[in-house]
């Protein structure tokens, strides 16, 4: 037997302890940014989640922050639990196959990206379409806005959900699907500057779920390019941002989606934009 | 690979299979297991504390060794140091670790072990776009067999 290489250490007094050696460990990464999450990883966390699952309430609020979304990402992303087995214990715990549909198809999405990215590989950063948007790749920034980076462009609802990826690391998806489209197509950046963004916070990041989401938004997927309206927004914030707004009534949120897609895509036949997926 | 004939396993852990209860550690509950942090890909992907906070709390639940450096060189000096005959791993889509099976099966054999599927159906499947995959699996998804 040869001897062997160096090994980290596996007993902690408290987190406090683990987090203290894991900055020293690792000063790189904590350079880039040592903020950790609340939100704990390993299977007692995730049964713990598992046991909150609830298909009939997630059918009918999960587009809104507060919905009784299962925030299971971060466990699924590293196999802490199977896709076959969250299936299992979605059936089970819905008793009745309609109830446990919508839920099921969210997950379908995971399963369908990480289809195309077992086909496609390292081409998730790639466009797999033309962009919907009428403008060519190289039109857009490359560069994350400084005011997005760190939360300070004056917009209540872009700059929470911009520290709380940065704190958290983990978004709702309705929150990650206007904090893209604002950067992609208000701010005319490079999806994969805002997928590498989200990847460095995001607990849940994968390269699959993460860059076709913003393909998706970017409207590489042969899509429709995805914008939203402050009113699309509010309903689902449930006045949690809005009103204490800075910007109320004059932010660039404000209008139709036809006037947003005016506005911020070159005119192209027969490609309407729409809403929320 | 099988792995018949094989008798001596290691496991290889990676980002994609932190299960207590997943494949590669169920087949084989006593061999050593290892993890390797990869050095190049937290680099590469701007990774910060929080992620690696995250993941070292779910390795800390698992029998595993926790390394760092490049990836195959760390699995095969594993396997080495335990005298192993061959290497086993759950599979991933990735094609880094694709790669780094590639790599370590220049020195030992490795048996990677299929991940139980959300869909129980192995047939074809339009991923053109999202509403033609599902149109097809929501059909398997309920574990029934399909109506047609
Ligand atoms: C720009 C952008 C980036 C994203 N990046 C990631 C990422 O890196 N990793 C990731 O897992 N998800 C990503 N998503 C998808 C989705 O936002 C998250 O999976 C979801 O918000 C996680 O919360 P949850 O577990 O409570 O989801 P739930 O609504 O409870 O859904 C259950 C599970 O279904 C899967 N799922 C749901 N919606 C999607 C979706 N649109 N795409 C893929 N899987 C989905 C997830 O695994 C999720 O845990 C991204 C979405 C967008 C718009």
């Amino acid at each position: 037997m040869t001897a062997p290489s160096e090994e980290f250490r596996c007993e902690f007094a408290d987190r406090e302890d683990l987090i203290a050696y894991l900055k020293a460990q690792f000063p790189e990464a904590a350079a880039r940014d040592d903020r950790v999450s609340p939100i704990r990883g390993g299977r007692r966390a995730a049964d713990a989640a598992m046991k909150r699952l609830d298909p009939v309430d997630y059918a009918a609020s999960r587009n809104y922050l507060s919905g009784t979304v299962t925030r299971l990402s971060p466990y699924l992303r590293y196999g802490v639990v199977g896709m076959a087995e969250l299936r299992d214990a979605i059936l089970h715990r819905a008793g009745r196959k309609g109830v446990a549909t919508k839920l099921l198809n969210e997950l379908g999405w995971r399963d369908y990206f990480q289809r195309r990215y077992a086909q496609i590989g390292n081409g998730v950063w790639q466009d797999q379409g033309r962009l919907g948007t009428g403008y060519a790749p190289d039109e857009y920034g490359e560069e994350l806005p400084e005011d997005i980076a760190t939360g300070t462009t004056g917009l209540a609802c872009i700059d929470a959900f911009s520290v709380q990826l940065r704190t958290i690391g983990y978004l709702h998806n309705h929150a990650r699907l206007w904090l893209a489209a604002y950067l992609v197509h208000w701010r005319r950046v490079r999806w994969q500057t805002g997928a590498r963004w989200f990847l460095g916070h995001l607990l849940d990041g994968d390269p699959a779920s993460n860059n076709l989401n913003w393909q998706w938004v970017a409207g590489a997927l042969g899509h429709r390019p995805y914008v939203f309206t402050r009113e699309n927004l509010e309903q689902y914030i449930e006045g949690a941002y809005c009103a204490g707004c800075p910007l109320y009534g004059r932010c660039p949120f404000e209008g139709s989606h036809a006037d947003h897609a005016a506005r911020l895509f070159r005119p192209e036949p027969g490609l309407p934009t729409g809403g929320a997926r | 690979m099988t792995g018949d004939g094989l008798l001596r396993p290691v496991v290889w852990v990676h980002g994609d299979c932190l299960d207590p209860g997943g494949p590669a550690l169920a087949v084989h509950p006593g061999a050593p297991a290892l993890w390797v942090w990869d050095d190049a890909l937290l680099e590469h992907w701007g990774i910060g504390l929080k992620r690696i906070v995250f993941i070292t709390e779910c390795l800390l639940e698992l029998p595993v060794a926790i390394r760092r450096g490049v990836v195959p060189t760390g699995v095969i000096a594993f396997a080495r140091e335990h005298g192993a005959d061959h290497v086993v791993t759950t599979d991933s889509p990735s094609p880094r670790f694709r790669a780094i099976v590639a790599a370590v099966e220049t020195e030992f054999p490795v048996v990677v072990l299929p991940v139980p599927p959300f869909l129980p159906y192995a047939g074809p499947i339009d991923l053109s776009r999202f509403g033609a995959y599902w149109d097809v699996a929501k059909r398997h998804v309920f574990g029934q067999p399909p109506l047609f």
